[in-house]
């Protein structure tokens, strides 16, 4: 088996994806809350409430304290001279090879979350795909991408 | 020639086009409408209808009065647009392709659409104009396309006929193309659907009546019957063939193909050689028994404009034979290798037959659950889908020769696909944990398709360290690893 990627992305991501997965669960319960109101408003029976709760509170652990430690542990990239080696994935896992110089453009990006904790997301885009690093230092995404793009497009192939 | 340089407008007949794209685009709006207003205040409708109309008509008329075309220099320079005034130059160095289509109307009127496409993607052209003379078309052709080369050269390429192999479609073939088609599935739809569109204007007791005497005549004529049917659907679809790939000739010329088809409306595409991303031969079910099958090309860029749906046909139908030489001459790169290829593991055969029953698994419960009397229909699904998750696992595999990859791979229709190292864009591998047990792990890899989008190809359920050492093939990083 070929060895996985060697850098990891930064380790505040944890922290960034636990905030945005406390966002998306919070939606989520407020479908629950109101549907908990309605249940109270209109007489409904409740064991479908119930179900949910609990549906709702397991699911909130996992998403929250356990997905963002997995998919940190999972992510890796690498650098090399001639191509981008990526990996990641919890379930499905996907290790991806891009040629430097099949690399059309690279884009850095930073959400408020990301910039609370100077990281940025480095977008590599080819004439086919598009792959993303989640959360890297602000340094080293833009490092990352100057490197790159001094990289990419050494030759230059018809597409 | 030298009225090119002059701006100019397209025949007038340019009217009639634009009031008939204007009118498709309306149509949607129109039937909505119509089916919105059937009953109350028709009336209203109809009027309103009247004045889309005339509008159309007036703009159709503005927007040809505005548009003047033109040559200067090593450019053609459009002027267009009703109330903003556009101008669009185009440098003929970057031009890719022109092409010139002719439909019915244009053929009776002796004109040509001219398509000039550049390298930008998009879903348009990107100048398109929509009737000028045949004459006119074709000097604008030249112009654009010639002026920097040496006349003699032109000359010396068109006289020497082994650099410049044309074929042509033979009317038997076509025949047997039309009726391998099957469009009579996709007919069928077609004709079920308009039918069932159909029925609230027909009046009820005409059903009664028809459902009476179809009763009346028994088994044998109901089946009778519905073959017939069959056979109309089947001889349309030979005609719609035969109306698409007619006159159906391929030519090379220098690095460039040229495509023409259609027996009512004539098509041509120009594809440069160096912007074929990958070539495919597609055997679809019905042809497969019979050995023969389509050689297409996957081509970077191109407009949905130009009627090439997703893929360039190259050759409609060839015998699985003639392939061999027919790229041999048209695509020496792209001729197919004789080895077998490396096929798919046999632990992987219960995962292909499984993922292909798991769908039918959802349909079999909900017709258990609602229509328990058919529970037969199921089992023939199971059935069906089961052996082409087999023939999947079958057809599936790859071979590596130099820089040049060939998969095969099967959805309904098998395709055999052969793509160089360089036209692809990125590598993938994937594996879920129950391929992670068994060792497996499947291969993505993309390159450009159509429109400038991503076309992927994947082989499921390859030995894991096969995939290994295709990364290695791939990786432009051999030395450190």
């Amino acid at each position: 088996m070929r060895l996985p990627p060697r850098n990891s992305i930064a380790r505040d991501a944890v922290k960034v994806w636990k905030i945005m997965e406390t966002i998306y669960v919070g939606f989520f319960w407020l479908f629950i809350i109101a549907g908990g109101i309605s249940v109270f408003w209109f007489d409904f029976p409740r064991w479908p409430l119930v179900v949910a709760v609990i549906v709702g509170v397991i699911m909130s652990y996992f998403v929250i304290f356990q997905i963002p430690e997995l998919r940190w542990r999972r992510w890796r990239y690498e650098v090399f001279e001639q191509e981008v080696y990526i990996q990641h994935g919890i379930l499905i896992q996907t290790r991806t090879l891009v040629p430097m110089i099949r690399v059309q453009h690279v884009d850095t990006k930073q959400g408020p979350i990301l910039k609370k904790y100077q990281l940025a997301s480095v977008t590599i885009s080819t004439a086919a795909t598009t792959h993303e690093i989640p959360a890297l230092t602000e340094e080293d995404a833009a490092a990352l991408r100057d490197r790159i793009s001094n990289l990419a497009r050494v030759d230059d192939d018809d597409v | 020639m030298m009225m090119m340089y002059k701006p100019r407008r397209m025949h007038p007949a340019a009217v009639i086009f634009n009031f008939l794209r204007f009118m498709k685009e309306l149509t949607f709006a129109i039937v909505a409408g119509f089916l919105a207003f059937k009953g109350t205040s028709f009336g209203y409708f109809i009027a309103a209808v009247i004045a889309v109309v005339v509008l159309a008509l007036v703009f159709s008329f503005l927007s040809w009065y505005r548009y003047t075309y033109r040559m200067e220099g090593d450019e053609l320079r459009i002027e267009y647009g009703i109330f903003i005034r556009k101008k669009r130059y185009i440098s003929k160095h970057r031009i890719q392709s022109i092409d010139l289509t002719a439909g019915v109307i244009h053929r009776m009127l002796n004109l040509v659409k001219v398509q000039v496409e550049t390298a930008g993607s998009g879903i348009d052209s990107e100048a398109s104009l929509k009737a000028v003379r045949r004459e006119d078309g074709e000097a604008l052709r030249t112009m654009l396309k010639r002026m920097g080369e040496q006349p003699e050269d032109t000359e010396q390429i068109s006289s020497d006929k082994s650099a410049n192999p044309v074929k042509k479609i033979t009317a038997k073939r076509l025949f047997i193309a039309g009726s391998t088609s099957g469009s009579i599935g996709v007919l069928a739809a077609l004709f079920a659907f308009v039918f069932s569109e159909l029925e609230q204007f027909i009046p009820d007791h005409f059903f009664e009546a028809s459902y009476a005497w179809l009763i009346g005549l028994g088994i044998t004529i109901i089946i009778g019957l519905a073959v017939v049917v069959l056979f109309l659907l089947w001889v349309l679809g030979i005609a719609g063939t035969m109306i698409k790939y007619g006159n159906f000739t391929i030519a090379k010329q220098g690095e460039e193909l040229f495509i023409t088809r259609g027996l009512l409306e004539k098509k041509q595409l120009t594809i440069p050689l160096q912007r074929i991303q990958a070539v495919g031969i597609e055997e679809s079910m019905i042809r497969q028994p019979f050995g023969f099958a389509t050689v297409y090309a996957e081509i970077a860029g191109g407009s949905l404009e130009n009627g090439n749906e997703y893929s360039a046909v190259l050759f409609p139908i060839l015998k699985k034979d003639e392939v061999a030489s027919f790229l041999e001459t048209f695509l020496p790169a792209y001729v197919p290798e004789e080895r077998r290829l490396v096929p798919i593991p046999g632990k992987a055969r219960k995962f292909y037959v499984l993922r292909s029953m798991l769908p039918v698994l959802l349909v079999a419960a909900s017709i258990m659950y609602f229509f328990p009397q058919l529970n037969w229909v199921s089992a023939v699904l199971f059935i069906i889908s089961g052996v082409f998750g087999w023939l999947r696992y079958q057809d599936g595999g790859f071979l590596i020769k130099g820089d040049r990859m060939t998969i095969c791979y099967r959805v309904w229709n098998k395709r055999t696909v052969h793509l160089f190292h360089r036209r692809i864009q990125a590598f993938e591998m994937m594996q879920h944990p129950l391929q992670r047990n068994q060792g497996l792990a499947t291969l993505k890899l993309s390159i450009v398709g159509m429109l400038g989008a991503g076309k992927h190809f994947k082989l499921k359920d390859l030995e894991e360290r096969v995939v290994d050492r295709l990364f290695d093939w791939y990786s432009y990083q051999k030395k450190e690893r």
